[in-house]
């Protein structure tokens, strides 16, 4: 039963209902481009839901709530600077990235030179970010450089770009949970922050490194989410906040640190589109909608928890 | 640069004109203050809105209508946080209020105090139902009638429509779908086959289409509460189905992508939306209010309409990413008024 066991494989399964009860609906017509539609999106709710991850597994507390601020700010920034003009989509990267490390190093220098609890820190950080954002551009959408635009909504061997951007850092986040001294220190710092400083973890360093890469997935999200949907918008981040706990919480991740969980938070991404789309399709309302995909993660999260506990 | 300035000398042109009908026969407003309490500032429409309150206000003080008209936003879209903005707007004196709600009904109590403390309160776009306050508000099911209306003049012999509605719980999304719901059971050639919540962000909107449209049949039309109309042209298109007839709102990349399809292969819709310049309107209203003149509580704005005739026009006076906008003179509002009585 080992298979049984492993958290992440209640997010799989329940994206791979969902899947096949919206096929269902229609005797499997549209299989192929339900599942391409569940990847283009659920590739940037496995983005920034890898960043919170990282963070989630610092043990309690940690969160970062800038996330939707950090994805409008870097892509504004990014998008602005390169004022669809072609060639420029190297630019616009760097920018996004860079954007997205200073918001990661204010975010951790906020919690840590003042001693702010991560939860009010961030918050208060994306509220700076926001305003940043909106000051910067006041709302005016300008469209991604063609090449870029064509690059975030084309697809390669079958799969949409996005997706394969997801499936490399999924994997190497993956590897360096698993491989590197970094991986090992962020798993320990999680399980038992204090026992890990007197074993020599040096915990303020990865707590700094994680809320950076936290923000530059952010940031990165942003950016393609931005040239894909033809533009940033303020409000473009607003749904990655809850979708970025969520994806991270179905998967598998322990919400209380210490064990991270990397292909649920990919299971659980396409998992949040396809059961959408699944209520969708069968007409349920908005409210009966919200209902059911609360039900839903709770179910979830009690099976992959109960498996673990008795292991 | 100088199509703006053109732009303003225009615009004060206007207002000095209006001003000297105001003067005649009204009391003077010039040592009143007007403040906006706003609820939101995350999108552009709401950016634009604040953009033209700024510079109606702006020329008004220079001109000497009022003494002041200074824009405050919260900054969560809480109801309790604009409350508590409300009671601080009352103890700075200001003589009228121009309030775009967070909630129709939870600012009853902070409006009431203003009223009672002698405050004039404007409530528009996001209004308030506390009777003391005026309101200028929108006839946002008559928009979801039209729209049936345009596709069944368009499209005579009906098929399958697929709704994107708005934020799930928001006042306007349920009368615009109400609106529609009554469009289609009046023509019934139509059918809604699926619905899905946009939240009026393109981004939202382009997921939730691509997510329903595998399992829909062959869609004729899409019915739309703007702001999700180029969104759900890109679902199509990634989806390689036929572009249905959109009813789109007022965003510039939606106008755009309308007259890029227009030159293609002549492709032809309509485009309903919500002025943001209904910010200005208000400011002139309460400044009537408060010169004065006998204004009823309820009065209704027209909704902005671009048809492939006004197309061109509108986008040459929207700015690029922005939304088309309508800025409302003292004539307007003197207009709306006297329509209303």
């Amino acid at each position: 039963m080992s298979l049984l066991s492993k958290p992440w494989l209640w997010s799989w399964v329940a994206a791979a209902v969902a899947f096949s009860l919206t096929l269902g609906l229609t005797s499997g017509r549209g299989a192929g481009e339900l599942a391409y539609a569940a990847l283009s999106f659920g590739a940037f709710a496995a983005i920034v839901g890898l960043g919170q991850m990282l963070v989630i597994t610092l043990g309690p507390g940690n969160v970062d709530l800038s996330i939707p601020a950090t994805m409008t700010l870097s892509a504004t920034l990014a998008l602005k600077a390169m004022g669809s003009d072609p060639n420029t989509a190297m630019l616009g990267l760097v920018i996004a990235l860079a954007v997205g490390l200073g918001a990661g190093l204010a975010n951790y220098a906020l919690i840590f030179l003042l001693r702010l609890p991560p939860i009010i820190a961030t918050l208060a950080a994306s509220l700076v970010y926001q305003s940043l954002a909106i000051w910067s551009n006041r709302g005016l959408r300008i469209k991604p450089p063609e090449g870029l635009a064509d690059f975030s909504t084309g697809r390669f061997l079958g799969l949409p770009n996005v997706a394969w951007v997801g499936l490399v850092l999924a994997i190497v986040v993956w590897v360096v949970l698993e491989r590197s001294v970094w991986g090992r220190w962020l798993l320990a710092t999680g399980q038992d922050l204090r026992v890990a400083r007197l074993a020599g973890v040096p915990v303020e360093l990865v707590r700094a490194t994680t809320y950076t890469s936290v923000a530059v997935f952010a940031s990165l999200a942003g950016y393609l989410l931005a040239s894909f949907s033809g533009g940033a918008a303020l409000n473009m981040g607003q749904e990655y906040l809850l979708m970025s706990i969520a994806v991270v919480v179905i998967g598998g991740t322990s919400i209380a640190g210490g064990y991270s969980n990397v292909p649920g938070v990919w299971g659980a991404a396409l998992f949040m589109f396809l059961v959408v789309s699944m209520l969708n399709s069968y007409g349920a309302g908005a409210g009966v909608r919200n209902v059911l995909t609360g039900t839903i993660i709770i179910a979830i999260v009690i099976a992959a928890s109960t498996r673990r506990a008795r292991t | 640069m100088t199509i703006s300035k053109m732009l303003l000398g225009a615009a004060s042109l206007a207002m000095a004109t209006g001003m000297a009908h105001a003067e005649s026969h009204m009391a003077d407003t010039s040592d009143m203050r007007i403040a906006l309490s706003n609820n939101y500032a995350g999108n552009s429409w709401r950016q634009a809105m604040l953009q033209t309150w700024e510079e109606t206000a702006e020329e008004a003080v220079a001109e000497g209508v009022v003494a002041a008209a200074d824009a405050y936003t919260t900054s969560e879209n809480q109801a309790t946080e604009q409350a508590a903005q409300i009671q601080n707007l009352i103890l700075q004196g200001y003589d009228a209020i121009v309030l775009n709600a967070a909630s129709p009904t939870a600012l009853n109590g902070a409006v009431k105090e203003a009223c009672d403390a002698g405050v004039t309160v404007v409530s528009f776009d996001g209004i308030v139902t506390e009777p003391c306050a005026w309101r200028i508000a929108v006839d946002f099911a008559a928009m979801g009638r039209e729209e049936v209306d345009y596709l069944a003049s368009r499209l005579p012999e009906g098929g399958n429509l697929l709704e994107i509605r708005g934020l799930a719980g928001v006042f306007v999304d349920d009368e615009i779908s109400k609106g529609i719901h009554q469009g289609v059971e009046e023509h019934d050639q139509f059918e809604i086959v699926g619905s899905v919540h946009g939240d009026w962000a393109q981004d939202v909107a382009q997921k939730a289409v691509a997510g329903i449209l595998p399992s829909l049949p062959e869609i004729v039309g899409v019915v739309t509460q703007g702001g999700d109309g180029y969104g759900a042209a890109q679902a199509f298109e990634a989806a390689g189905r036929p572009t249905p007839l959109i009813v789109l709102g007022n965003r510039q990349d939606e106008l755009q992508w309308w007259a890029e399809q227009r030159d293609a292969n002549g492709y032809e819709t309509l485009s309903l939306s919500i002025a943001p310049g209904v910010a200005s309107l208000a400011f002139w209203v309460s400044q009537q209010i408060l010169a004065g003149e006998e204004v009823p509580k309820d009065l209704t704005v027209p909704f902005l309409k671009i048809t492939q005739d006004t197309l061109d026009e509108a986008l040459e006076t929207t700015p690029e990413g922005s939304v088309a906008n309508v800025v409302y003179t003292l004539e307007d509002a003197k207009e709306v008024i006297a329509e209303a009585k």
